[in-house]
């Protein structure tokens, strides 16, 4: 009984909280340009701090607004993402 | 009167970053500049209130349905959707307030000051008024704490420490005395 209980009990709270986080998520949603999502789905996504900036979606940031070069992450060197961000940053730029 | 007893307690003796220790990590990562440390604060309040309410309501539940044992992971289930909450909100009105608290914000979900102050919320055997005003308490001593320990470190910038007390060393030091200082209030109030 307690087993049950226990799991109907979590199991209604998720549902309850998950459904109200993603109505809120629906309501105040931010327009990002997809150009941002774009480079952060290029990079490696490590998180290693190689280029200077706390995890690879700060960096990407930095790249985006003009703060940081194209090929500052190093893990992603050799698997061409600087050229593959210089490509999403010169779409239609 | 007991309601304001508490609530001076909270705020005062029993503050919860400098006499109980709990919520360390953002006291030392969010204090470097005023405006973010008032930021942090009213999140704090903000979550603290509300899952106090909360999982004063869902405790009530649980022992109705014999359930104590789930207490833990319950509250933290209400927490961490009220700060995901508190970010998409805040990501959408105040962009410039959420760059600032980076990851501390998401880090709320883990602050042991706000599970603390529930789970401290059962243990007491407070009335939901009590746990209000126990949870009001608790946030403004955090925001208090978080706030005068900010104007301390911004006035610490420019003056001439000696080079192994610089930084982080200096920041612990001044936390230990801004904690003894608090210890003063320590008896005042007896609940």
């Amino acid at each position: 009984m307690v087993f049950i209980n226990s799991l109907i009990l979590l199991g209604s709270l998720g549902l309850i909280f998950g459904t109200f986080l993603a109505f809120a998520a629906k309501k105040f949603e931010v327009k990002e340009d997809p150009r941002l999502k774009k480079i952060i789905e290029a990079l490696p996504g490590v998180n290693c701090g190689a280029c200077g900036y706390p995890g690879c979606e700060a960096f990407a940031k930095a790249v985006y607004k003009g703060d940081a070069p194209h090929d500052g992450c190093l893990p992603g060197k050799r698997q061409g993402v600087p050229d593959k961000i210089k490509a999403i940053m010169n779409e239609e730029a | 009167m007991q309601v304001f007893l508490i609530f001076m307690s909270a705020i005062l003796v029993n503050n919860f970053v400098l006499q109980r220790f709990l919520g360390i990590c953002p006291f030392l990562g969010v204090s470097k500049k005023i405006d973010t440390a008032a930021g942090m604060s009213l999140a704090v309040i903000f979550v603290m209130v509300l899952a106090s309410i909360i999982t004063w309501l869902l405790n009530g539940l649980l022992v109705l349905m014999g359930l104590e044992f789930l207490k833990t992971i319950v509250f933290i289930l209400v927490i961490a959707s009220l700060v995901q909450f508190v970010e998409i909100f805040l990501k959408k009105t105040a962009p410039a307030l959420y760059e600032a608290l980076g990851i501390f914000l998401p880090l709320i979900t883990t602050n042991c000051a706000i599970l603390g102050l529930a789970l401290l919320n059962i243990q007491n055997n407070y009335t939901l008024i009590e746990t209000i005003f126990n949870a009001l308490g608790a946030g403004f001593g955090f925001g208090l704490a978080l706030i005068l320990f900010a104007g301390i470190r911004e006035q610490m910038e420019f003056a001439d420490i000696p080079k192994p007390f610089q930084g982080l060393a200096g920041t612990l030091i001044t936390a230990g005395i801004l904690s003894m200082a608090f210890v003063g209030f320590s008896g005042m109030i007896k609940l």
